[in-house]
């Protein structure tokens, strides 16, 4: 109940601060160039694919932002715990980022409804898309300077990159490397490019809504397994830091 | 009486800073405790070990005998220094929301928010967007949201910080309502004349650790010098004056009293009224706090354990003054401030009588 008010309080408090105004132009933008056209389902799932992540990145930003103040003190002398004001957070982006989401998918129903797609289509290829907001969303949290000292912050990106290094260091560039490190190399970015599957498959499973096989339950697992793990990691390591907020 | 805080041999240290080196500290129920020490020294870190925000990088930190400072949380309100609140709210939704974090609700809810808008007088304000609040007005809903849960423990760091006069003395009346609740109430200030008119008992912080402390008091009890100003004094009066002693030095219009003792004081304030002379004033000068702290943090009372200092031990440098200071009367200490509530008419009953015919 405590989690569900302080979500509120810090909802309330961006929407007075007028930036959700982004948000509703950010949608207002998407519909206007790339959703006026006559398209099917899957159209609109790539575009909504690639809309709700870098939206994601802009709103967590802006109340990550929110949360790293010195007002912060105040509300965890009064009863907000360390694990309700980083939920909060988390929840009140998310809230936000769904909602724009909601607002570019009733905009397409009332203005341009895709062919193809009916009310269980919608609910099949938003469940993978929301789950990836999520876990965009416990992505950054963690890696934000409210959570994570720098140190390890330079840690997890450099693992991040190494994981995605695949699309950068091939060919000859890879062939040019020792044989030894040639196997390093491959055995560390499919070790760390494991996590990032449950996304990308997230991202397809939107896109085609195909519930057919057992893959595609397995992966909303996954992505939901990561989502609670990226969140465990980042209340952990809230919680045992020292508060030290960002005096602007 | 129980200790509230306890703090033993406390280390914090920002990678290779140390802010905190062994400081011990123990708060007793009902007091006010005020910490005394320059911007910098680590006050402010010690408020945020004791709420929880910062982990000590060694010793032992106790809250209502508990080391788990998340559990007893609810029973501490705290006044930051910063006036740094959530501006896009009312006080009243701001207090509300406060209020309901901390498990307050209904009825309940709405009168104590209702109450703590008008202890700190922001009722008529209390539609106004936080935004448009000056600072005074700030720091006082942060004395309302402290106490909005009644606690047992008030931690206040630097109330009167980047306020102008009107606005310090503003919070200064409002902690000293506040004081009269009972509260346990632990100060952070730079400003000696916070902790003189709000504490119990001082502390100073230097060099990481509490070097000093004492009861307010007692420092209250001698003023280092003071002045007494009067209508007008004829020179023969002058000189009367400075026969009692080689600390009094006259001018037409004051009564410089340095060093100062009661006993000397009171002698000064007896001529004076035997002659007839008006007095308007009796200031200090100098402050035995003042003395204390600026000794405190140049590091001359630095030492191993805090020194705690009683009544002697501040009276002493002003015993040692010429023997003339203190033979021309036989008053005992205290008397003068006998003498200075009869002046100002607040003195009755056999005692003050009793006194009275003494010194006739």
């Amino acid at each position: 109940m405590r989690l569900l008010r302080f979500t509120g309080f810090t909802l309330l408090e961006y929407l007075r601060s007028g930036r959700v105004a982004i948000e509703i132009i950010a949608v207002m933008a998407t519909y206007f160039v790339f959703l006026r056209r006559p398209m099917d389902a899957e159209y609109f799932f790539s575009v909504a694919g690639i809309f709700t992540p870098v939206l994601t990145l802009y709103t967590m930003a802006a109340f990550i932002g929110l949360g790293d103040r010195p007002q912060g003190y105040v509300l965890l002398s009064r009863g907000v715990g360390r694990a309700t004001f980083l939920l909060g957070i988390f929840l009140a982006a998310c809230t936000i980022v769904a909602g724009a989401y909601g607002l570019l998918c009733l905009t397409v129903a009332l203005l341009n409804r895709p062919i193809d797609l009916d009310l269980l289509g919608w609910l099949l290829g938003t469940l993978p898309l929301l789950l990836n907001i999520g876990l965009l969303a416990a992505l950054m949290l963690m890696l934000s300077p409210l959570v994570f000292p720098t140190s390890w912050r330079l840690v997890v990106l450099g693992l991040i990159a190494l994981a995605f290094s695949s699309n950068f260091i091939g060919g000859t560039l890879l062939q040019a490397l020792p044989e030894t490190l040639r196997s390093l190399l491959r055995a560390l970015q499919a070790l760390l490019g494991g996590p990032l599957v449950p996304a990308f498959y997230g991202f397809q499973l939107a896109v085609t809504r195909d519930y057919s096989t057992p893959t595609a339950y397995a992966n909303l697992l996954a992505q939901a397994s990561l989502l609670v793990s990226l969140l465990g990691l980042a209340l952990y390591a809230f919680s045992r830091r020292d508060l030290i907020f960002s005096s602007q | 009486m129980t200790d509230v805080i306890e703090i033993t041999e406390l280390h914090k240290n920002y990678s290779e800073l140390q802010v905190l080196q062994g400081l011990s500290l123990r708060v007793a129920a009902g007091e006010v405790y005020g910490l005394l020490g320059p911007n910098g020294v680590g006050k402010s870190t010690l408020i945020h070990l004791m709420l929880g925000f910062l982990r000590p990088s060694r010793g032992r930190l106790r809250i209502f005998g508990d080391s788990n400072l998340e559990r007893v949380r609810a029973r501490v309100g705290y006044i930051p220094e910063r006036q740094r609140y959530h501006t896009r709210y009312t006080p009243r939704e701001y207090l509300r929301f406060l209020g309901s974090f901390s498990g307050l609700a209904g009825a309940d809810l709405h009168e104590r928010v209702e109450r703590e808008l008008a202890t700190v007088g922001l009722r008529d304000a209390a539609e106004r967007n936080l935004g448009t609040f000056s600072k005074g007005m700030l720091q006082r809903l942060g004395v309302a949201q402290a106490l909005l849960t009644d606690p047992d423990l008030l931690l206040i760091d630097e109330p009167t910080s980047g306020l102008d006069p009107a606005g310090q003395r503003e919070v200064i009346e409002l902690l000293a309502a506040v004081r009269d609740r009972g509260h346990t109430v632990f100060l952070c200030t730079h400003y000696l004349h916070e902790v003189e008119l709000l504490c119990d008992r001082v502390g100073v912080l230097a060099g990481g650790r509490i070097t000093t402390e004492a009861q307010v008091a007692d420092l209250r009890d001698v003023a280092g010098s003071v002045r007494v100003q009067v209508g007008a004094l004829s020179l023969e009066q002058r000189r009367h004056l400075e026969a009692l002693g080689v600390g009094v030095r006259a001018d037409a219009q004051s009564v410089r009293i340095n060093p100062n003792t009661p006993a000397l004081q009171a002698a000064v304030l007896r001529a004076l009224l035997d002659a007839g002379v008006a007095i308007l004033a009796l200031e200090p000068l100098e402050s035995p706090l003042e003395r204390l702290y600026l000794q405190a943090i140049s590091g001359k009372l630095a030492v191993a354990e805090p020194t705690v200092l009683p009544p002697a031990a501040w009276a002493a440098p002003f015993k040692s003054a010429p023997a003339a200071a203190t033979s021309s009367t036989d008053a005992p200490s205290g008397e003068g401030d006998t003498l200075l509530n009869e002046l100002l008419g607040r003195t009755d009953g056999q005692e003050a009588g009793g006194r009275r015919q003494d010194a006739e």
